[in-house]
């Protein structure tokens, strides 16, 4: 008792401090990670309202930063475009000198995916856009990245899209950068092979494909896939390619059809694959 | 100050800690307004009523960074302490005394976190007192300077109301 009443009455003071330094210390010391936890707890309970408010004016900023980069990038690209403009006018010019076909350009239709196939080997989904669209049986199908594969049934208001991964699907595609010419088939998930490749030719790890427009099927130029490995065939005569896929074909949601780039009621070609039996039918 | 403003007081300024200071940083040096709080709080208390502001105060703090839960609870303990003890009664009633006192209580409150947060390794403390800790020490005492002139303006209701909480 006078322990206590000389703690409590005479050092008040001192004793609260000592208490509060004790306790600090205990705080400080605890290697419980609940203790840190709880308290973290508490604290964002207390932050949360504040946090979103404050978040809220830091993403206005943010977002005018960003607007003012777009603003200045859409400048830098209207410049760009202007000029690259002249030098396509500049090319066709060119090229009709030297008798070649004038060039066109794409348009896009934009659609959505309204279905998926079932069926693991024969992948396709059907889009939002048919006949009153446009749309005719041939047409290539591209996404943000590159494309995806190609119209192969066209109603009303829908379209069918036969994917790239798909057994029944090859694509002529072209080295970006050393313009070697192969087959693109499927062979498992977003991995594809390229074949027909001889153990001379010039293809590497990292190299784009894109689509060649040989069999004037599927427009030239369209990203395809990346190649991630070369490697020997056996037979020593090719090489084995492994290329992924530039878009990840199981999670497709909005698509472009290919419209543009082809003068498409005189090309009978689209016209007669209209009448071709669809394989996977 | 009634006990309910008081800890809505306490609220505020730690939401403003946690959530404006930063922003407020110049050459990386921002003010530690809970401790200019401290000291508005503690002074002309006892120093058991230091003691205990200075406490949860340092505490509130603390669960805004929960990395070292308790840290700022002990410095500011000991800092509400030394105000009680050794300062109230003697500081003329001037606010470029009671702002010097905030800048020598973040100074002080800067020795105490740095050694805690270093370990206790000297070189690392001196490093960082000199580098962000006077700065910061000045940055509040300034801030000190702005909240003691707008206080003047309420004497009776906020800084000498007499009242214990």
């Amino acid at each position: 008792m006078q322990i206590i009443s000389f703690l409590f009455e005479k050092h008040l003071d001192k004793t609260v401090l000592v208490i509060a330094v004790i306790l600090s210390i205990l705080m400080l010391s605890a290697d419980d990670d609940s203790q840190i936890n709880s308290a973290r707890a508490i604290s964002s309970f207390l932050l949360y309202p504040v946090d979103r408010a404050s978040s809220y004016f830091s993403d206005m900023e943010q977002l005018k930063e960003e607007n003012l980069r777009l603003r200045e990038l859409a400048a830098t690209l209207h410049h760009e475009r202007e000029r690259l403009t002249q030098f396509r006018e500049e090319r066709n010019r060119l090229r009709q000198l030297l008798g070649f076909r004038k060039d066109s350009f794409f348009e896009f239709i934009p659609c959505e995916v309204t279905a998926r196939s079932s069926n693991i080997f024969h992948h396709s989904v059907t889009v939002d856009r048919g006949k009153g669209s446009g749309i005719k049986v041939g047409m290539a199908v591209v996404g943000y990245r590159g494309l995806v594969g190609r119209v192969v049934q066209v109603f009303g208001s829908s379209s069918r899209v036969l994917l790239l991964n798909n057994k029944s699907m090859s694509v002529s595609c072209l080295d970006k950068r050393s313009r070697v010419v192969g087959m693109l088939n499927w062979e498992r998930g977003n991995l594809f092979r390229l074949d027909f490749i001889g153990r001379e030719e010039d293809v590497l790890q990292g190299d784009t494909l894109i689509t060649s427009g040989f069999g004037k099927i599927l427009p030239k130029g369209f990203p395809v896939g990346t190649v991630f490995q070369v490697a020997e065939e056996k037979t020593e005569l090719s090489m084995r390619v492994s290329v992924v896929c530039m878009t990840e074909l199981n999670t497709l949601e909005e698509l472009f059809i290919v419209v543009g780039g082809r003068d498409w009621d005189s090309e009978d070609i689209f016209n007669r694959l209209d009448i071709v039996k669809d394989p996977a039918r | 100050m009634t006990l309910i403003r008081a800890i809505v007081a306490a609220f505020v300024v730690f939401i403003l800690q946690v959530t404006v200071v930063h922003r407020m940083s110049v050459v990386g040096a921002r003010p530690d307004l809970m401790l200019v709080l401290l000291v508005v709080f503690v002074l002309d208390r006892n120093p058991v009523m230091a003691i205990i502001i200075g406490f949860s105060l340092g505490f509130l703090q603390d669960l805004g960074n929960a990395s070292f839960l308790g840290m700022n609870a002990l410095a500011k303990s000991l800092i509400g302490y030394g105000i009680a003890r050794y300062a109230s009664g003697f500081l003329p009633e001037n606010i470029f005394f009671k702002s010097l006192l905030i800048l020598v209580a973040s100074l002080v409150s800067s020795i105490i976190v740095l050694n805690i947060m270093s370990t206790f390794n000297p070189l690392t403390v001196l490093v960082s007192f000199f580098r962000h800790s006077i700065l910061s020490a000045v940055y509040s005492a300034l801030v000190g300077v702005v909240v003691f002139l707008i206080l003047k303006l309420f004497p009776r209701r906020v800084v000498r109301s007499g009242g214990r909480y």
